[in-house]
């Protein structure tokens, strides 16, 4: 069997980390995906459950500020980390001003792909406020939209630089 | 969804080790009950997919400190195993010593898994994008087996069992122009076909390193070529015909021939074999037209670049 100097160092059955800018520690085995602690353990549904593998960007998140697919990230990944969902971008007030532009040019039709959209716009406008078509394409590569056509994103994503992240 | 009851089934005990010799040993004890895992976007993929059971313990190698690591030195560049992917593609260093690399590690998947993914993940995966940019540049692999460390060529280790001990520590690039008096240029072309224009399972990946004279005489050349389930490789043939030789549209025939005929893709359900052989024969003849006709474009376009190396 292993020894003991080995068996101190596996990972706990509690995740210590932040969720919207709160400290949490949640009883989880180490491989649950965040996907799973986000939407079944914290009742953080805003992040979409779709395709699961990492290809459709519905479950987007940010983690220390970059976007990750909550679905292909486990628990012990997350330990120490700072995780920003969809519910963490507005505050008491007011909607982000990314979530704002989405609404006003209807960067959206069912909806199913917005938060994570909206997620990923983020962080590429935190990031590079200013960014080129090439940039905006490069950001969204991993966000799939089955409605819109992309037309309507890609209208709420040049409102949002115009606005430079201020609100109207 | 089946991953839902399962994961609070039979989650695996995730082991953080705190050097290489601690995570081999931890493989040796649990034999095939554990797996590595770097920045398991891969892993994820085949137990979703059913390619690969769930393991009961899951060895973290990003657990251990240094490993992501990318170093320029005398001779080259050493990018360590665990380095993100995001990160290869980002670092300085890597841009000016291995602009084919980047290029490479640029076409796979999507941003933000690239935020996850490592180089070391796609290395060993065998079929990955970055294998063909790595067989071109001629790559060292360095492996741990728990006592010593064993530096390996990525053709050679491509060519052996795919299941071998150890862990991959780094990726080594030699400079192979370093200390050498000369005013070559060093040109590279990158190419990944898919079914889409990003974010795709590739079917046909090429990539190319030459050093060209300024007469425009091939000094050295390497062609690699991969895609889909292909494990990469190189296609000498064509670099034979190449090597020492200023290419014309004559040459540049046969180097289509000899593409054609030694790329031999692994079956795709999607996708005609003759297909993906005139596919690659044709990415790499259109490169090297390319570069005679534009010999001083510089890193425009799909990944293909010059520059000076004097
Ligand atoms: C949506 C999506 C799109 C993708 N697109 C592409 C693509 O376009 N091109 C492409 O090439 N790949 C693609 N992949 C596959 C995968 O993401 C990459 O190959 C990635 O680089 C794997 O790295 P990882 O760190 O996540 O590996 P992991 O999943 O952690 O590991 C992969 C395998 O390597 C082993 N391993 C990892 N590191 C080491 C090490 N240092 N030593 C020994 N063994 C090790 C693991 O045991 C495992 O068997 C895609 C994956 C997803 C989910
Ligand atoms: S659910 Fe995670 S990317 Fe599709
Ligand atoms: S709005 Fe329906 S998937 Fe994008």
């Amino acid at each position: 069997m292993i020894d003991k100097t080995l068996a101190q160092r596996s990972a706990g059955a509690v995740l210590e980390c932040e969720v919207n800018g709160r400290k949490i520690a949640i009883e989880t085995p180490p491989a649950r995906r965040l996907l799973s602690i986000l939407r079944d353990d914290l009742g953080l549904t805003g992040t979409k459950r779709s395709c699961e593998i990492g290809r459709c960007g519905a479950c987007m998140v940010l983690i220390d500020g970059k976007p990750r697919n909550s679905c292909l990230t486990m628990a012990y990944q997350c330990s120490g980390r700072s995780i920003t969902t969809i519910e963490g971008l507005a505050d008491e007030e007011r909607l982000h001003p990314v979530q704002e532009c989405f609404l006003e040019e209807g960067g959206y039709q069912c909806g199913y792909c917005t938060p994570g959209m909206i997620v990923s716009v983020k962080a590429l406008l935190d990031d590079t406020p200013d960014p080129t078509m090439e940039q905006i394409e490069e950001a969204l590569t991993g966000n799939l939209c089955r409605c819109t056509g992309y037309g309507g994103i890609l209208r709420s994503v040049a409102r949002a630089i115009e606005r430079g992240g201020e609100a109207t | 969804m089946a991953m839902e009851e399962k994961e609070r089934l039979r989650s695996p005990s995730v082991w953080l080790p705190r050097d290489p010799g601690e995570a081999v040993r931890l493989k040796e004890a649990f034999g095939g009950d554990a797996v590595y895992v770097a920045g398991s976007t891969l892993l994820r993929t085949q137990w979703e997919a059913g390619t690969a059971p769930v393991p009961a313990h899951l060895i973290d190698l990003a657990s251990i400190p240094g490993l992501d690591r990318i170093e320029e030195t005398d001779d080259g560049l050493v990018i360590g195993s665990l380095a993100r992917l995001r990160d290869c593609a980002a670092h300085p260093a890597a841009a000016g010593k291995a602009p084919l690399l980047v290029s490479a590690v640029k076409a796979i998947a999507g941003a933000s898994v690239r935020n996850q993914a490592t180089l070391g993940g796609n290395v060993v995966y065998r079929v990955g994008d970055s294998m063909p940019a790595l067989l071109a540049l001629d790559a060292e692999l360095i492996w741990h087996d728990g006592r010593t460390e064993e530096t390996i060529g990525a053709a050679e280790w491509l060519a052996g069992p795919s299941a071998r001990p150890g862990i991959l520590t780094a990726i080594r690039l030699p400079d192979r122009e370093s200390g050498m008096t000369s005013n070559r240029r060093r040109w590279f072309a990158f190419h990944k076909v898919g079914r889409r224009e990003a974010f795709v399972p590739s079917l046909v990946t090429v990539a190319i390193a030459a050093s060209v004279a300024p007469d425009g005489t091939i000094a050295d050349i390497r062609i690699a070529a991969g895609g889909g389930q292909t494990v990469p490789r190189r296609l000498t043939d064509a670099e034979r015909l190449l090597a020492g030789r200023i290419p014309d549209a004559e040459l540049l025939e046969h180097v289509y021939d000899a593409a054609l005929e030694q790329y031999a893709p692994a079956p795709d359900p999607f996708a005609a074999d003759s297909y993906r052989k005139r596919t690659a024969a044709n990415l790499i003849a259109a490169e090297l037209w390319k570069s005679l006709r534009e010999p001083d474009r510089a890193g425009k376009g799909d990944g293909d670049a010059s520059e000076s190396i004097d």
